[in-house]
Parts: structure tokens; sequence; C-alpha cells
């Protein structure tokens, strides 16, 4: 296990002051959010900044976690020093009720404990006999499948890990499998619903849902946006010009030939119309063209190049008059 | 062989087939009711139906609730500072999509 800097993650000194640790924690929440920072180590980024933040907000556990001392430097071997918080009383019970739930390091576990202990007693069965009816909780999981999954629709079998209690009071988790009929159609931020497959109800009360938040897979060729779909397509400067037939892959998994006008420019956008993801209104499929020049490295190649030159008298920077 | 049949769970699409009620939305986001209403009356949502009872959440609801509830919760932004920050969200995704649509050629050299 590696020890963490506290201090570090919130870019505070030891010595700063409630009110800094605050501002800093703020500061950095509101950069690293992960609805607000779409970076790939947001999310992580913004658990660092809570878990140091629910340690050093907390005058008995950042009193706690200042008597290991100041010689810890950050991702060190670390392993907690027996009663090692000993004489320390917490006015919220023990540890492990901090502000922040779940998802703690291994590191602030292994001092502070697991902060999902005593929500575990929420939803037990033990009051089932007083006729309570409760609805089951909803769960939320996000799933990734192909852009190919949405043209033509797919049967994916998924897994999913929940964090449950064990029958002594640990948090585990457990892998459920779902066979999930992915419908044809769906676009990327859209959420699935599958009625009756989330927490367990109570009494009467039914199963909650499961609720899939869908993404695609980043995918080397397309681009999506909504239903429609971009796709670059090189060509060679006589293609270009010359105009040509070119064949054009799709995401459902045909290939279509398009024409390509003679005297086509860079950065033509050209559509294919509902040849996006479909749906009732079905979205395009942009094409755009991008003119590709190959490198003159040959004789042969260095003399069509100057052919080229001779035969057109172009200039194509005459809007910089240079 | 014992051959065992797969039976594969259908699901409805939230954005396009389901209009929830207020009730279904609370349960889907845990959030109160009434922070759902004083949403609405901010303009944070925008349900259709005059009064609480009838009011359908359809579109982009869920995750937009989902996304006001995390903002609220975890950096305790009240709400009009809320509505304001889904907006500046809004309109950055706007963005992004014009970048995803130009594509990555406009890269710069040198």
């Amino acid at each position: 296990m590696k020890f963490k800097d506290y201090y570090e993650t919130l870019g505070v000194a030891r010595n700063a002051t409630e009110a800094d640790i605050k501002s800093a924690y703020r500061k950095l929440a509101r950069k690293y959010h992960p609805d607000v920072n779409k970076e790939k180590d947001a999310e992580e980024r913004f658990k660092e900044v809570g878990e140091a933040y629910a340690v050093l907000k907390d005058t008995e556990k950042r009193a706690a976690y200042d008597q290991m001392g100041s010689n810890w430097k950050s991702g060190q071997d670390f392993t907690p020093p027996p009663n090692w918080n000993e004489g320390f009383e917490y006015s919220d019970g023990g540890f492990g009720g901090g502000a922040y739930e779940g998802d703690q390091s291994e590191f602030f576990e292994s001092l502070f404990g697991r902060g999902k202990h005593r929500q575990g007693a929420r939803g037990s069965h033990a009051r089932q006999d007083q006729g309570m009816h409760f609805k089951g909780q909803d769960h939320h999981a996000k799933i990734l499948i192909d852009l190919a999954d949405a043209y033509n629709g797919a049967k994916r079998t998924i897994a999913l890990h929940m964090p449950t209690l064990d029958a002594s009071g640990h948090v585990t988790t457990q892998e459920r499998k779902l066979d999930v009929s992915i419908p044809k159609g769906i676009k990327a931020g859209q959420n699935l619903r599958l009625s009756g497959q989330g927490g367990p109800g109570m009494g009467e009360g039914g199963a909650g849902d499961l609720y899939l938040e869908i993404d695609f897979h980043p995918n080397p060729i397309y681009r999506v946006d909504g239903k429609d779909v971009y796709l670059d397509l090189p060509l060679a400067p006589w293609e270009a010009a010359l105009g040509s037939i070119a064949k054009v892959p799709t995401p459902a998994g045909n290939t279509l030939e398009l024409t390509i006008p003679a005297n086509t420019v860079a950065g033509r956008k050209m559509r294919l119309k509902g040849k996006g993801i479909p749906s009732n209104e079905p979205g395009d499929l942009y094409v755009v063209t991008v003119i590709v020049t190959p490198p003159a490295d040959t004789d042969t190649q260095k003399e069509a190049y100057q052919a080229f030159e001779k035969a057109f008298e172009f200039n194509p920077r005459t809007h910089l008059k240079g | 062989m014992i051959q065992t049949k797969i039976t594969w769970i259908e699901g409805a699409i939230v954005e396009n087939e389901i209009h929830m009620s207020i009730v279904e939305l609370s349960q889907a986001t845990s959030t109160s009711e009434e922070l759902i209403m004083v949403w609405v009356s901010e303009g944070v949502l925008s349900p259709t139906g005059s009064s609480p009872q009838d009011w359908r959440f359809g579109g982009d609801s869920l995750h937009r609730t989902k996304t006001a509830m995390r903002l609220s919760k975890d950096l305790e932004i009240n709400t009009p500072g809320l509505a304001l920050a889904l907006q500046l969200l809004d309109q950055i995704s706007d963005l992004r999509a014009q970048l995803i649509r130009l594509g990555n050629n406009s890269n710069t050299e040198g």
C-alpha cells in the first residue's frame, strides 16, 4: 500500500487553516468534477481530492493523520503502525462516517475504515414483517458499445460490478451478468431502462429499475455527433481533380460507392442522407474530403510534379500578396 | 449437450420512448420531489404538463437531473448557480459537437 499525502493532493501546506483547506478543495473539486471536466483522469482526481478533504476538514481525522509525522512521501510503501490511532476519540461514532461516500483508496480504508459500513443497514429485510412496501432502488451503470451496434442492434452480455455487503458486513464486489438486447438507433448519452433489474423491493414493492447509460467505444474511422456520423475520405489530388468513384465503408458494415465530382476541393462535405444512426428520422453520414499529396521521392515522381508546375499557372497564395 | 436458451432483456430508450412522472424521476435520480419542483421553477428542468402531478419529463431530463444532483451535492451550488452551470455545460457540449464535426484537421504546425 502506498502512502497518500493529502496536503499535497490539495496543494496546501501542512499548517494550512481550515479556510485554506476548504477553498483549495472547492477550487479543485470544481476543476475535476467529472460532469465538468471530460479529461480521462478527472474522475480519479476528483475522488482523490474528495478523499483528502474528507480527512483534512475533519479536526479529529486530521489530527490522527498528522501524528503519523511529516516524513512520509506520496507513493511510499506504507503500513499503518499498530494502534496508530490509539487515544483518538471520534465524535461521529468511529471512523468510516466520512462525508465522502465510497470509492476510498486502500490507504484511506486502512486508516479510517470503510465509509459504507453503516449505510449497509439501509433497506435491510428486518422491517419486512411490519407491512412495509417499498420499491427497490434504481441502479445506474455505464456501458460501452460499438457504433455498429447502434446501426444494426445487437445482443450483448454485459458484466456489472456491484458493491454488496456480505454476511459479516464487509463490502465485496459482486459480478452480475446480464444478457441485454441493444436496440437499433440508440445514441451516445442515452439511457436504456431495464425494468425490474435494479435493487430488490421490500414487501410487495417491486424491484427497482436498472438504467444503462450508453457510450460508444472510440472509433478510429468515424466521428459521431448525436445521430450524425462523420468520416474523413482521403483522396489523391488527381482523384479530386478529375473525379472518381470511391468506396466508402459505412458503420453498418456495408460499402457504398460514392461519386467524387471533378474539381472537388479539400474539406468538401458530402451528405449521405439517412445513412447516419437509424431512427424514425435517421441521421446522416457526412463524408469529408481530405486531399493527400504523395511525397516526390523518385525521379519519375519529381518529373510528374514538375509537369504539374508547368501545366498550371497556379499561385495558392495570391490573397497573401506573396 | 444441454442447450440453454438465453432470454435477452429488452430495454426502453429513456430519451425517445419514456416520459417520466416526477415520482419516477425522483426515484431514478435519488432526488427529492421537492428539489425537482424547485429546479423546474428555476428552469433547470422543463417538463410538459401544468401541475406537478401532470408533469412529464422527456428527452434528456434524466441525464440533466443526474448531473444537477451531482453538481449540487458535490460542489454545494445553489439553484441559480446550478442553472447557470448547466447552461454553460450545454454550451460547452455544443462547442464539442462542433469540434467533432470539424474533425482533427485543424492541427497547427511549427
